[in-house]
């Protein structure tokens, strides 16, 4: 400590914050939690902090670090400022015309010689509501097919909860949790992923809600819990049928709403009829009589609640989980009244209808599956990829992806850093962030909240919104569909999507919180979905088995898709993913606070570390049949023997240098709901370097 | 005149570290350094137990770091604020030897910091930032005499529930900042 001591130092340690009356309001656009902040800007009008807004019902003033960690990403020497062209393997700066000029040419004719197919849209991050809908006109008069946030993040939940009750949406707002008497989280930990929002569940609970979370991880959210059920990895669905099969045949169920409301209910009778509590033990680890308790709280404590996350969704058994849990909601009568439903952060305000004239729709001429756009675009089939996002982190077997965008003829990254996939465009075009773009917000909590753009941007930044409609312009469409702004977009979005026609601007921002969707006009918002009992199926009735012809069926993540046919010897263990509280997909890696805060790790168990035989901190390397990638090891009793799990979002480009957690995931899909899998592959982990034994 | 506390509650804390980050933003600290900090403490009972546990200057009634100071940097002041001064600091770091709480710690350049509860803050009628943000109400800051009863009625609900929990700061080492902590 010797060379720290210097009597006199140049600079003072600290600089406390001045005080700022003139503090500009706005809603972070990171997780869905819809928090309101309050930004304070220096004079030359950047952002000098992120607060909380005292004055917003839903977060009362409380976030979480994500927000506060954004100015250093904004102002960060990662962030892309102006259009660039790669020439010989170098960027150079190029102006918007010439880039503009550039993409239409190209696209116009790869349109013509190869069809619309040749196109893709790989566009995660597409902005907020204005950039939504211009990409959403671009692709009604393109063909253009995209693959947005579904394949990696909400596929199979949405397609279940769509089959299962007509809209893909979760059905009630998180606030409602206080009027639940139970809250059933399942793989989820929002203490972590939605910490400004958590207040609601340890707020209900403090009310008398009992709050049962399962999960394979000891998460925080388990540890805030009543009852944390700790379950095998991938066993979800196990448990799921269990319970549906106990409440069944102890007349547990809601009889009146069955038979009102529900189709199906025979066939789902019979397909949990061999699913008994102590079958599910077995498979899942959890003890009869716990699962006995819970179905019989699920039974007497109503009103009650379902909140879902990724760790039963990106997984290779998500479909039947989902439908499982879900059902078992619906046979509760646990939808459509306060206190009830499923909370999720999928929250769709639906598209826009009538817009555009039949004879100006172009459709594409071949649609894909997320799996085989790999292979499509391996063999030549796709020749330009539009990219908002960073596919080469954030989609399974990184690598192979990463390599077959690289092997594109053309490849376009609209983003606000050099990331994994920007450095391998022809073109990288600057991306406004949320804070300097206005437009509504959805949230958790099934409301609208309108944002004005809140900082300028120092650059040539664009929206998405600007740059859909230059193209177009560019390309020779018809470019009179487009709007111009953020608010000329919303009244667009108001007259063609009745859902929101009862929201205007000045309405969001006249009411703390903002506004319940749908809502065809004022006095009309819906809190939560299907209060009336009228589901969105065609029968207009929850369909208990509809999601699939085949029977509700539980499959072993050892046999599902990614690990089927893996031998368990070279994979002993299994890999999944996991997110923490200071990071949010690659924008928030840009941040010196979120490294300081988080740095890659992988969790695994005392024993685990023992038979790898490994420290805390050492690195090892994790395989598996599509890679392998080095770790930190961080040793916790938090995760089961042979388990380990990392965060999903790391990559190669940003300060951290750490190859994409998402490189170990082979290409392969939830049969039942679609999505690609991320979580709960078979792996094995050495010590890395000689180390261990 | 009536004194203010501040009460952290280590049986609600998440661990999200948006304290930390709050603390650093309002403060103004250079990348790697810390007024406040978040552990993670995991034990093996019957069951897994796990807590986390933040670390930060208590503001003590009786400063040790005050006493050891050779230059009179460090001055508790009226207000039960403990106050270093960063002109005066020599940057001996026996401050940092000497606090029983860990929360003196030598800065980058080479002197030394710590929470000073945003004083700056409560000047302005404010809470302090970490308080101001955190999520779950584990940080609160108010009137020393209400936040005792807060802190008893927490207490008492979670002996309810079978934890095995205290305070800490109430008694001879009395700190502004007290801790109700799980054992
Ligand atoms: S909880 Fe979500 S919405 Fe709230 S501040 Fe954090 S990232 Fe933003
Ligand atoms: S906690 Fe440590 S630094 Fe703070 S007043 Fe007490 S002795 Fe000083
Ligand atoms: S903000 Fe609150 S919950 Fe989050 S780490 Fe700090 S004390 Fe814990």
């Amino acid at each position: 400590m010797g060379s720290y001591v210097r009597t006199r130092a140049l600079t003072s340690s600290s600089e406390p914050l001045d005080h700022d009356e003139e503090l500009r309001t706005s809603i972070c656009c990171l997780c869905n939690g819809g928090c309101g902040i309050k930004i304070s800007l220096d004079q030359e009008g950047k952002i000098k902090a992120v607060f909380g807004d005292p004055e917003n019902p839903y977060n009362k003033g409380k976030i979480c670090s994500k927000p506060m960690e954004i100015a250093q990403t904004l102002y960060g020497p990662y962030r892309v400022r102006y259009p660039m062209k790669k020439v010989n393997g170098t960027f150079e700066r190029i102006s918007w015309d010439e880039a503009l000029d550039l993409i239409a040419q190209k696209y116009n004719q790869y349109i013509k010689e190869n069809g619309t197919g040749s196109i893709v849209g790989i566009t995660s991050k597409i902005g907020g509501s204005y950039s939504k809908l211009a990409h959403g006109i671009f692709s009604e008069l393109t063909g253009l097919v995209n693959y947005g946030t579904g394949p990696i993040c909400t596929d199979s939940e949405a397609n279940v909860r769509k089959k299962l009750f007509g809209d893909g949406s979760g059905t009630s707002p998180l606030s409602d949790v206080v009027n639940s008497k139970i809250l059933l989280i399942v793989g989820n930990n929002t203490a972590q992923t939605k910490a400004g929002q958590f207040h609601w569940i340890t707020e209900a609970k403090r009310r008398g809600t009992r709050v049962v979370v399962i999960d394979t991880r000891f998460t925080e959210t388990a540890q805030a819990a009543d009852l944390f059920i700790q379950i095998r990895p991938g066993t979800d669905a196990a448990l799921g049928m269990a319970l549906l099969n106990y409440v069944i045949k102890n007349g547990l169920y809601d009889p009146t709403f069955v038979s009102k409301h529900t189709n199906g209910f025979e066939k789902l009778v019979q397909d949990v009829s061999t699913f008994t509590t102590k079958r599910a033990e077995e498979i899942t680890g959890v003890p009869q009589n716990v699962i006995e308790k819970l179905a019989q709280d699920l039974a007497t404590l109503k009103p009650g609640m379902l909140f879902e996350g990724r760790g039963i969704v990106c997984v290779n058994n998500a479909g039947a989980s989902l439908w499982a849990f879900e059902g078992l909601m619906a046979i509760l009568g646990n939808i459509g009244k306060p206190g009830s439903g499923i909370i999720s952060h999928i929250n769709n305000t639906g598209g826009i209808s009538n817009l555009i004239q039949p004879n100006d729709v172009m459709k594409p001429d071949r649609k894909r599956s997320s799996s085989a756009l790999y292979k499509d675009m391996e063999e030549g089939d796709v020749k330009m990829v539009l990219i908002s996002g960073n596919p080469c982190a954030t989609w399974p077997d990184s690598a192979r992806m990463s390599k077959a965008i690289e092997g594109l003829d053309f490849v376009v990254s609209h983003t606000l850093v050099m990331d994994d996939s920007a450095v391998l465009a022809d073109i990288v075009l600057p991306a406004t962030h949320w804070l300097e773009e206005a437009g509504a917000q959805p949230s958790v909590h099934r409301v609208l909240q309108w944002k004005n753009k809140t900082v300028e941007i120092r650059g040539e930044e664009k929206s998405g919104g600007d740059f859909y409609r230059l193209l177009a312009e560019r390309m020779g469409l018809n470019s009179s569909y487009f709007p111009d702004s953020s608010e000329s977009a919303w009244e667009l979005e108001r007259k063609h999507n009745k859902n929101v026609t009862g929201i205007s601007r000045e309405r969001m921002l006249a009411t703390p919180g903002g506004v319940h969707f749908p809502c065809s006009e004022i006095g009309k918002e819906n809190v939560r979905l299907f209060a009336n009992g009228v589901f969105k199926t065609s029968s207009g009735k929850v369909e208990l088995t509809g999601v699939s012809d085949a029977p509700l069926d539980y499959v072993d993540t050892f046999d599902a898709p990614g690990n089927n046919g893996l031998s368990r010897e070279e994979f002993p263990y299994l890999f999944s993913t996991n997110k923490v509280a200071s990071h949010y997909h690659t924008e928030c890696q840009y941040s010196d606070w979120a490294n300081e805060m988080e740095q890659p790790y992988v969790e695994m168990h005392p024993l685990t570390a023992l038979e790898i035989g490994v420290k805390e901190g050492d690195k090892v390397r994790v395989e598996t049949v599509a890679g392998s990638i080095v770790l930190a090891a961080k040793i916790t009793q938090s995760v089961p023997r042979g388990f380990l799990s990392t965060q999903p979002y790391f990559g190669l480009q940003s300060p951290y240098r750490q190859a994409p957690a998402n490189t170990l995931f082979p290409v392969a899909t939830d049969p039942v709901g679609g999505n690609l899998i991320s979580k709960n592959i078979m792996c094995n982990a050495k010590a890395e370097g000689g180390q261990g034994s | 005149m009536s004194q203010h506390a501040m009460l952290v509650d280590e049986s609600r804390c998440i661990g999200c570290k948006s304290c930390t980050v709050a603390c650093k933003q309002e403060n103004g600290l250079q990348t790697g350094d810390w007024w406040l900090r978040v552990w993670r403490r995991e034990q093996l009972k019957d069951h897994l137990v796990r807590y986390y546990n933040t670390q930060s200057c208590r503001h003590c009634a009786d400063p040790v770091c005050q006493a050891v100071c050779p230059v009179g940097a460090i001055q508790r002041g009226e207000d039960g604020l403990v106050i270093q001064d960063d002109a005066k600091c020599l940057g001996c770091h026996v401050c940092v030897t000497s606090c029983p709480h860990n929360a003196m710690r030598i800065m980058t350049n080479g002197k030394v910091g710590k929470c000073t509860l945003c004083s700056h803050r409560l000047a302005r009628g404010k809470e302090p930032a970490c308080v101001s943000v955190c999520p779950v109400n584990s940080r609160v800051y108010g009137e020393r005499e209400e936040l005792l009863l807060e802190a008893n009625k927490r207490l008492s609900e979670l002996r309810t529930k079978g934890l095995r929990v205290h305070l800490e700061g109430t008694e001879k080492e009395q700190t502004a900042v007290m801790y109700l902590l799980v054992t």
